[in-house]
């Protein structure tokens, strides 16, 4: 299983400051939701984030990563929401209670082309950002370092974890453990396996509370960088665009009345 | 929360008001776009209820987060890594076996029954932004249902859910209950309802039916989640059986809110033989194969 999807590259948009690239990512999709027409998706994915993946040069695994997650969101979201959206009135095509109607296709493309964006947008952070460097940026910002903690140690636990679960899974096997038959059956397999994972993996959490609490992981002193993740003036003016651009958003459709 | 919890911290009023802050923002959030539009909302995909879902939820759920992690003590904060990757791996292992539940909030109520609700928070929203970071961006949006696992975990705990191992599956299914309520919304605004293939056809059947869209969600998450919280606070009361109560009663919030009856309080060192299930003895002699 991987821990992360960070794609290592040096392009322009993997160098940008992580925290202008979340704050990039946030007012994109506070701008697609706020604006709620299809177009506006279509405008962000053809102006801002294609662009930006070409230029990061992970445009290929953005596109495959992605394409696994949408197809089933969008083929699931047509074909239910085109014929059975409850507000559907111009009927195209019907069979029995199913009504294939112009509503609830244009429903299936308002809410499909937010989702696009926002599965694009999100990927394309992951792929060029590497999830330490966003937690130390976002530590400068302020952020708690107990979260920074968390995340980070997390990442590096879930490749372990993988392994011992699996090697639990291989000696419970050669121990004559089954994993065909009812689910009923499948869900008690579970516990064999749980048990010596939770209990191998909580007892060594004491002694490394122990260790942090001797480093002063507790205090609450405000921390200093070991490594400053780079940060511009033009980015800091950018980052302050973007919430200007979000807000502007979140204000058009109440004042041209759309709504 | 208990005196022993809480760190001595000066920003304890403003952890307060956070926490205040994000429970009344998530109910407003739920209560605006349920109770407060209920049917114009679903006719079109032209009005902002994805938006105020995703954005009441988000906020909503990272106030709670920020002024619960300072109410951690290190231990805990050490503990809440391992609970992450055990929601994260076991809800990988669940969909390798092919069982038709989640299962991916175990390690979110284990370290609610033993560290309390703020714990359960903190690990409930971290998983979802985690798994949002390297698997699946779609579970960033439903950080929210975590928070009310771990909410409702850590008082089922305090009121002894967990002495009793018939008990958890009624909290278990009880959690499921509001699980489904509060992520009905999402679904329904921001993802169409079309979250998978088989809860996307049972979406399109209620609807199909004459339900709403935000209806339709709400049956689907009804006849989903609360069987998935039972079984998942089944398997934790199990594990924590199998675990040595000295281990167990080193958390200040057990000892505090008897989670486990009072008489391993008595007699901390003492093991719990009549715990010892089938399925500990299992446990122990594949720990024992494992380690070696």
């Amino acid at each position: 299983m991987p821990t992360s999807l960070f794609d290592n590259r040096k392009s322009v948009i993997h160098r940008l400051n992580p925290v202008t690239k979340l704050v990039a990512l946030l007012a994109i999709i506070v701008i697609v939701f706020a604006i709620p027409v299809w177009w506006v998706s279509a405008i962000v994915l053809v102006v801002v984030i294609v662009p930006a993946a070409v230029i990061s040069g992970s445009g290929g695994r953005l596109l495959s990563l992605s394409l696994k997650i949408l197809i089933p969101i969008l083929l699931v979201l047509f074909i239910v929401q085109g014929l059975t959206f409850p507000g559907g009135e111009t009927i195209l095509w019907r069979w029995g209670v199913l009504k294939l109607t112009t509503e609830g296709l244009l429903f299936a493309l308002g809410v499909g082309s937010r989702i696009i964006v926002l599965i694009l947008a999100s990927i394309l952070l992951v792929l060029t950002t590497h999830p330490g460097q966003l937690m130390s940026a976002l530590s400068e910002h302020g952020m708690s370092p107990k979260f920074a903690y968390i995340i980070s140690s997390t990442l590096q636990l879930i490749p372990a974890f993988s392994d011992r679960a699996n090697s639990i899974l291989l000696a419970q096997q050669a121990r004559g453990l089954s994993l065909k038959g009812s689910p009923f059956r499948r869900i008690k397999v579970m516990l064999p396996l749980l048990s010596p994972l939770v209990l191998g993996m909580f007892t060594d959490v004491e002694e490394r509370s122990t260790a942090m609490e001797a480093r002063a992981f507790g205090s609450p002193a405000k921390r200093t960088s070991l490594i400053p993740v780079p940060d511009t003036t033009l980015q800091r003016v950018l980052r302050w665009v973007f919430v200007a651009l979000a807000l502007g958003a979140i204000a058009t459709p109440i004042l041209m009345g759309i709504l | 929360m208990s005196s022993t919890a809480v760190p001595a911290d000066s920003k304890k009023v403003r952890n307060r008001i956070f926490i205040a802050l994000g429970t009344i923002i998530i109910i407003a959030t739920y209560l605006y776009l349920v109770v407060g539009q209920p049917t114009d909302i679903a006719k079109s995909s032209f009005s902002q209820a994805g938006l105020i879902a995703i954005a009441g939820y988000v906020i909503g759920a990272i106030l709670l987060a920020v002024g619960a992690i300072h109410r951690l003590p290190t231990a805990t904060v050490a503990m809440v890594p391992v609970a992450i990757a055990l929601n994260i791996v076991v809800g990988q292992l669940v969909s390798v076996i092919g069982i038709p539940v989640y299962l991916d909030s175990i390690g979110t109520i284990l370290v609610s029954a033993l560290a309390g609700p703020a714990a359960g928070v903190v690990t409930g929203i971290l998983t979802n932004v985690i798994w949002g970071l390297t698997l699946s961006p779609i579970a960033l949006p439903y950080a929210v249902v975590q928070v009310v696992i771990g909410v409702m975990a850590g008082y089922a705990a305090r009121i002894g859910v967990f002495r009793l191992f018939y008990l958890a599956p009624i909290a278990g299914a009880i959690t499921g209950l509001v699980c489904a309520i509060v992520s009905a919304p999402i679904s329904a605004f921001v993802f169409g309802g079309a979250t998978g293939g088989g809860t996307g056809a049972i979406v399109g059947a209620f609807q199909a039916m004459g339900q709403s869209l935000l209806g339709a969600t709400t049956l689907q998450g009804l006849m989903s989640d609360p069987l998935d919280k039972a079984i998942t606070f089944t398997i934790v009361v199990l594990i924590l059986a199998a675990l040595p109560s000295r281990f167990r009663n080193r958390f200040p919030f057990v000892r505090e809110y008897h989670v486990f009856g009072r008489k391993n309080q008595a007699l901390p060192t003492l093991p719990a033989p009549a715990q010892k299930t089938a399925d500990a003895v299992a446990a122990d002699v594949a720990d024992a194969t494992d380690k070696k």
